[in-house]
């Protein structure tokens, strides 16, 4: 049997917007197994990036459990939670997100400073050099173009070796060409090291290119439909 | 995550900070600076008065006339021979030799000294100067003082129209000096030069002679009376028997209404220290003052810093860091604005009290060093101790304006900090 890396049971999260209360995610049932590639798409406005958050344990619900490889994380303190959130999960965003005033090899070298883990530039080069921006590691995020930066941020995501890549909306702010790109290098990823890859996206064309999706998850109005 | 690279990325955000940053570093240089100077024009007066008390010798106690401004500052302030030259100022002249008699017999006086005091113009060659000149008790004089002789005697009592003169007014007042032995006129009358001393800028005449050539000089009437101790264990006591015999001597019964002033090395020197130290104090609080206000501006920066820096404090606590690792570079951050701004005011203040120093020096030498300026401003002292304390004060200070806003920082929820643009 395959194990669980991540399991949302009953999963609700509600803001409040003035008086009224929004159930942005409302009674999620989700379970992904390790070295699965899920899609989690839907229209704007149906919960996707609640979805994302709590499946990245960025955020709490508000009822129900999202458990982290058997962990429930309502029982982990927040500084516990960052901790593993660094360990097993590497993000990558649509705005790149990477450091502004650090290099590409220093953007590299943060999530395994944040947890320690000893010598770190040459695990840094060696991620720079799997992108293919081994020539460009010491530019800064200002000097290189979107579809670099997003492999700067694709090489930090895999700093501290996570089992699960989370990816929301990776190719939402480049062409269609490096966009492509991007999801070849993903998918590289997923069949060659074996990575779980979770990839949050609105685009139904962008799915229909994507191969060897194990699960899409429809959102619509917070819950699953699909 | 490591101290050493949280001090790294700490960095790397101040080296790449606004000019705000700047600007703030600057109001935390110009607080240390006003610190470190005052603190050190402070200490080097404070060095300079005990060096220069301690020429006066502590066994001495002097005995003027009048009772409040005999203390006053003129009479210490700055260059030397204020000591003797400023007594003239006093307009009664009620110190007599029956005073002098009645000091005689008092257990623990060694030597009593009578002198007086006035400006006369002093001629050598072509030139001619004004100067403070002594008429002093040639008998004991040279027991009782505490000046050097650099060539030729003191005065003795075979002596009449000899003159021993201040160190500074041969190499100084008269560029050219004035050798040993050679003749100067002093109130129309001539003098032979049978002493030069070290320094001073004075001249010893013997008492009889004083009161010939000086002006208002005449009777019994005396400007000072120096007393030199046996045992200066017991000066109270002396102090105390002196006091009640000049009382005595001078018909007074309340001891308010005395019209002398007895005073010690030590007295004068408690009374300088307690100027000093409320100059000091009203001077430190003024630069507190700008320290404060600088504090407030790192706080004030760093809250911008925060609030500008939310989406970045996301990205790093998505990708593993935790809030005691956002506190502590923003904690460095702000202690590094501190320091750098305590490196600065270290430097600005030493040239600073640099500065001060030198024009003081000019002061002392041109005006004879009156007045409480010239005696604060003629040496200042940057200790080690000084320095070490101003940075780590202003590391401290950056540390304690920045705590808030670390705090608030390593607070942020990451979903929320992610979502600010």
């Amino acid at each position: 049997m395959k194990s669980k890396v991540i399991e949302l049971k009953n999963v609700m999260k509600t803001y409040k917007m003035g008086k009224v209360q929004v159930h942005a995610i409302n009674e999620v049932n989700l379970t992904i197994y390790k070295g699965e590639f899920v899609v989690i798409t839907g229209t704007s406005g149906s919960g996707k990036s609640t979805m994302m958050h709590l499946v990245g344990c960025l955020d709490i619900p508000s009822q129900g459990s999202v458990f982290l490889e058997d962990k429930n994380i309502r029982s982990l303190s927040k500084s516990q939670i960052a901790k593993i959130r660094g360990r097993k999960i590497g993000f990558i965003f649509q705005q790149f997100n990477l450091i502004p005033i650090l290099s590409a090899l220093e953007n590299v070298m943060l999530p395994i400073d944040f947890q320690n883990n000893g010598n770190n530039s040459d695990r840094a080069k060696e991620l720079l050099e799997l992108v293919g921006l081994k020539d460009r590691m010491h530019h800064k995020p200002t000097e290189l173009s979107g579809g670099q930066s997003q492999r700067v941020a694709i090489a930090r995501a895999l700093a501290n070796d996570p089992e699960i890549i989370l990816a929301d909306e990776p190719t939402g702010n480049l062409d269609s060409k490096t966009g492509e790109h991007i999801i070849n290098l993903l998918h590289t990823l997923h069949k060659e090291q074996g990575k779980t890859l979770i990839i949050i996206t609105h685009d139904i064309n962008f799915i229909r290119r994507l191969k060897n999706t194990t699960k899409i998850v429809k959102l619509k109005d917070g819950k699953i439909i699909k | 995550m490591r101290l050493t690279k949280s001090f790294k990325l700490s960095l790397n955000i101040l080296l790449h900070s606004k000019l705000r940053s700047w600007l703030t570093i600057i109001g935390i240089i110009i607080g240390i600076a006003a610190v470190v100077s005052i603190m050190s024009i402070s200490e080097g007066a404070q060095q300079q008065l005990e060096s220069r008390l301690g020429t006066f010798g502590a066994d001495i106690i002097t005995i003027t006339p009048g009772f409040s401004r005999a203390m006053g500052p003129g009479n210490f302030g700055g260059g030397r021979g204020g000591f003797e030259g400023e007594s003239s100022s006093i307009d009664t002249k009620n110190l007599t030799s029956k005073d002098v008699l009645m000091l005689k017999n008092i257990p623990n006086v060694k030597y009593i000294l009578g002198q007086i005091s006035g400006r006369e113009d002093l001629t050598y060659m072509t030139k001619t100067a004004t100067l403070s000149i002594t008429g002093i008790d040639t008998t004991v004089w040279k027991d009782i003082t505490t000046e050097q002789l650099s060539s030729g005697r003191f005065l003795t009592s075979g002596d009449s129209y000899s003159v021993v003169l201040g160190g500074d007014v041969v190499s100084s007042t008269f560029e050219d000096g004035i050798p040993l032995n050679s003749k100067v006129t002093i109130g129309g009358k001539s003098f032979k030069v049978v002493g030069i001393l070290e320094e001073g800028r004075g001249a010893y005449v013997p008492l009889d002679v004083a009161r010939n050539v000086l002006e208002d000089a005449s009777g019994d009437k005396f400007d000072s009376i120096s007393v030199q101790l046996e045992d200066i264990s017991l000066s109270n006591e002396t102090i105390t028997t002196i006091t009640e015999r000049l009382m005595l001597s001078h018909g007074i019964i309340d001891e308010s209404k005395k019209d002398f002033t007895v005073s010690s090395p030590t007295s004068m020197q408690e009374t300088i220290q307690q100027t000093m130290d409320t100059m000091t104090l009203f001077l430190g609080a003024i630069a507190a003052i700008s320290l404060i206000v600088g504090a407030v501006g790192i706080a004030n920066t760093m809250f911008t810093s925060v609030l500008e820096k939310t989406k970045e404090i996301g990205i790093m606590k998505a990708i593993g860091a935790q809030d005691k690792d956002i506190m502590t570079i923003f904690l460095l951050n702000s202690a590094l604005i501190g320091l750098i701004g305590g490196v600065g005011g270290v430097l600005l203040g030493f040239f600073a009290s640099t500065a001060i120093s030198s024009f003081g020096g000019i002061q002392t030498a041109v005006g004879g060093g009156r007045g409480m300026m010239g005696g604060f401003g003629s040496s200042t002292y940057v200790s080690p101790e000084l320095i070490i304390g101003a940075l780590l004060f202003s590391v401290l200070v950056g540390m304690l304006a920045g705590a808030i806003p670390a705090y608030r920082a390593s607070k942020l929820n990451p979903v929320d900090a992610l979502r600010s643009e």
